[in-house]
């Protein structure tokens, strides 16, 4: 971590507890980190280590049992869902899994829908959608519905439409799970490409370690607290893996 | 998010599933047709009913009659309330005329007379006294011949269309009340003798002489001017045509030459029973301006010590009615827009549990969770609206439709108006009304698609 670069992710001792009959399950157990701006940040576990209850949590859609949140300054925690609504329309872009296009759309129309939620004007916000689709190599295809294109395209639409509101972070939930292993590279390298010329900061969720090796840092889940982070950065650097144990 | 997106996408939605709209907007089509088609139904029945009552006379007009007209059940209990009985004479007419809200008063003199001519006679047929103009004035109209003036020295009398079938041959009791012919006279030139007092007549062919009186005379018989006969067969009543009109003042200057100091038929008397010294009017219509203010005035008249009645209450108890005949009508409109209304609801719901995904994904990316309401509601109102189009122009062909079965066969009915009428206010109210129940009807699916968690857009499957 390199001092004076802002967090644009403060998180603090944050917990978050579900109830399952009279059992109490732990989904995340007092995690920290900070992320900054332009990292590339992925977020590995296994099934139900948390790692998914983490990112909804960043992202706004779900509330955290305790802790703190801080995002681009400001507190997540505190935060009504309309407002959390209004902070994900302004500051954050998603990427998922199944990649959730509207299939009634074309490509640009999806691309453009955020821009759509914030009231912009048809032409303006066409115009920087098919700039987006340009940037991640599709223009070929910006009249074509979900339907008519691969998966592949498909989320490199994804991308477009996350990247087009120029968010200060973008999340991503698996964002290669329904895709194939060339087709996965394809995108892993497409977005961190995107994610470095544009200065976004980018958090993955994964449960592929080959994938996560993609990023700039990667965070090791388990049982609902960080066991692990690993700096690809430091480690290219010195030339050996460091890890740091975390409580 | 702008309207027009919203807009542009409430719209897609509905096309999208255009089989599953087009039912949903059926429905309401239904319900608002029948809603506007009973309506319109009521509407056009109060309006023929109102047209017919003012056939029967004015609405607007309250009429006072002389206490001596009315009949007393308490008179031998001697005058307890009464301080002063109050006659129509000139002074009255001056005293009403004054009152608010009153436009005109019409006094009436009433005689009932006898008419013989040849074999025939008819009794007890009412003459009136009414001042020229009045009868024109009140849409009378003539078959032949003009209205009757006054002043002119010879007294001018007008016949009703059915004073003609009152009239009959005593002797082979034939008339159009005993064996249906019609008296073969000639209203406007045969010789007509009039004869004031009945009683006077009775007397002198039937009454015997009364001990140390002499016996008694053939009462006068008059002839008159015929000016003309009110227009309308045998058959075609109303509320002139059984009796007979002169000039007011030919016929007060007649019955005080007639009657001279003697008891006057249809004439109050004072308390020991003789003729007043003046001849009082018999009847007062008073007109107001409006039909709202009948039932006020007749009150103040009342207070004032006349006795005054008018139609009012029985109008009142007829639009009474009627408002429960168009609420009933009403009601069973919407019973079926209720239904569409359910439908409606219905659709909104499952549409909404098919798009729980769009839905969640359109949270995650950040639309406002009021632009998600306000496309449910958009949505909803837009198929209340389509169903409001549609069902009035399908209520303006049925309305059509029903006039046209109705005065082909319904002409004998006396319906002379369309029995379904549509004002424009009808239209309008019932296309309002359309998207309001659209708009109800998807308020709670609305809601609930607002409160959808986005975390369903991440939930794989």
């Amino acid at each position: 971590m390199k001092a004076g670069e802002k967090a644009v992710i403060q998180v603090t001792g944050l917990y978050k507890v579900y109830k399952v009959g009279d059992t109490k399950v732990r989904a995340l157990n007092g995690v920290d980190f900070n992320i900054h701006r332009g990292e590339f940040c992925a977020i590995v576990g296994a099934s139900g280590s948390g790692k998914s209850t983490l990112l909804n949590m960043l992202a706004g859609l779900e509330k955290p049992t305790k802790g703190k949140i801080v995002i681009a300054g400001e507190h997540m925690e505190t935060k009504s869902e309309n407002e959390l609504v209004a902070f994900r329309r302004k500051h954050i872009g998603f990427i998922f899994q199944s990649f959730n296009l509207l299939p009634t759309m074309n490509a640009v129309e999806n691309v453009a829908l955020p821009l759509t939620f914030q009231g912009m004007d048809k032409s303006k916000r066409e115009k920087l959608a098919e700039d987006a689709i340009k940037l991640v190599g599709l223009k070929k295809y910006r009249k074509h519905k979900p339907t008519q294109m691969s998966g592949g395209q498909q989320q490199r639409v994804g991308v477009a439409r996350a990247l087009v509101v120029n968010p200060e972070i973008i999340f991503a939930d698996e964002p290669t799970g329904n895709l194939d292993s060339r087709t996965s590279e394809d995108v892993m390298n497409l977005m961190k490409k995107v994610v470095r010329e544009q200065n976004q900061t980018l958090i993955m969720v994964t449960h592929d370690n080959h994938l996560a090796e993609y990023a700039d840092r990667i965070f090791h889940i388990k049982d609902g607290k960080i066991i692990k982070i690993e700096d690809k950065r430091e480690s290219a650097e010195s030339g050996s893996v460091e890890s740091e144990e975390k409580e | 998010m702008k309207v027009l997106d919203l807009l542009r996408l409430s719209t897609s939605n509905l096309f999208k599933r255009k089989m599953r709209t087009i039912l949903t907007v059926l429905g309401v089509t239904i319900g608002v047709a029948s809603i506007v088609v009973m309506i319109s139904l009521g509407l056009g029945l109060s309006r023929s009913l109102t047209e017919e009552m003012s056939s029967y006379g004015s609405l607007t007009s309250v009429t006072v009659e002389d206490s001596s007209n009315t009949y007393y059940y308490y008179e031998d209990e001697g005058s307890s309330n009464t301080t002063e009985e109050k006659h129509l004479d000139d002074d009255a007419i001056a005293e009403l005329a004054a009152l608010p809200n009153v436009e005109q008063v019409v006094p009436m003199l009433r005689m009932d007379v006898m008419l013989k001519s040849g074999a025939y006679e008819g009794n007890y047929i009412t003459l009136y006294g009414v001042p020229d103009g009045y009868l024109e004035s009140q849409g009378a109209e003539l078959a032949q011949g003009t209205f009757p003036v006054g002043g002119n020295g010879q007294m001018q009398v007008l016949y009703g269309n059915q004073v003609l079938s009152q009239i009959y041959n005593p002797k082979t009791m034939s008339g159009y009340w005993y064996d249906g012919t019609m008296a073969d006279l000639d209203l406007m030139n045969d010789t007509i003798f009039f004869i004031l007092d009945q009683e006077a007549y009775w007397n002198f062919q039937y009454g015997g002489t009364p001990e140390g009186g002499e016996a008694p005379k053939m009462p006068k018989k008059h002839i008159f001017e015929t000016s003309g006969i009110l227009a309308g067969g045998p058959d075609d009543y109303n509320s002139y045509s059984y009796n007979i009109y002169c000039n007011i003042d030919d016929l007060k200057a007649l019955i005080k030459k007639e009657f001279k100091n003697r008891t006057i038929p249809n004439q109050p008397t004072t308390a020991t029973g003789k003729p007043y010294k003046e001849i009082f009017y018999n009847m007062l219509y008073v007109y107001t301006d409006s039909m709202d203010h009948v039932k006020e005035l007749q009150t103040t008249i009342n207070g004032m010590g006349y006795s005054a009645r008018s139609d009012a209450e029985w109008i009142q108890q007829q639009q009474t009615t009627m408002g429960y005949i168009q609420l009933v009508l009403g009601g069973i409109g919407a019973v079926s827009l209720l239904v569409a209304a359910i439908g409606i609801t219905n659709t909104m719901m499952m549409s909404i549990y098919e798009r729980t995904k769009e839905i969640g994904i359109m949270k995650v990316l950040g639309c406002d969770m009021r632009n998600i309401q306000g496309m449910f509601l958009v949505e909803a109102g837009c198929i209340g609206f389509i169903g409001g189009v549609v069902g009035l122009i399908i209520s303006w062909i049925l309305s059509a439709v029903i006039n046209m079965l109705a005065n082909t066969m319904g002409g004998e009915m006396g319906l002379s108006s369309n029995i379904s009428y549509i004002p424009p206010w009808l239209a309008l109210v019932s296309l309002v009304f359309a998207v309001l129940v659209g708009m109800v009807a998807g308020f709670f699916p609305s809601l609930r698609a607002m409160k959808l968690s986005p975390l369903a857009a991440i939930r794989n499957e």
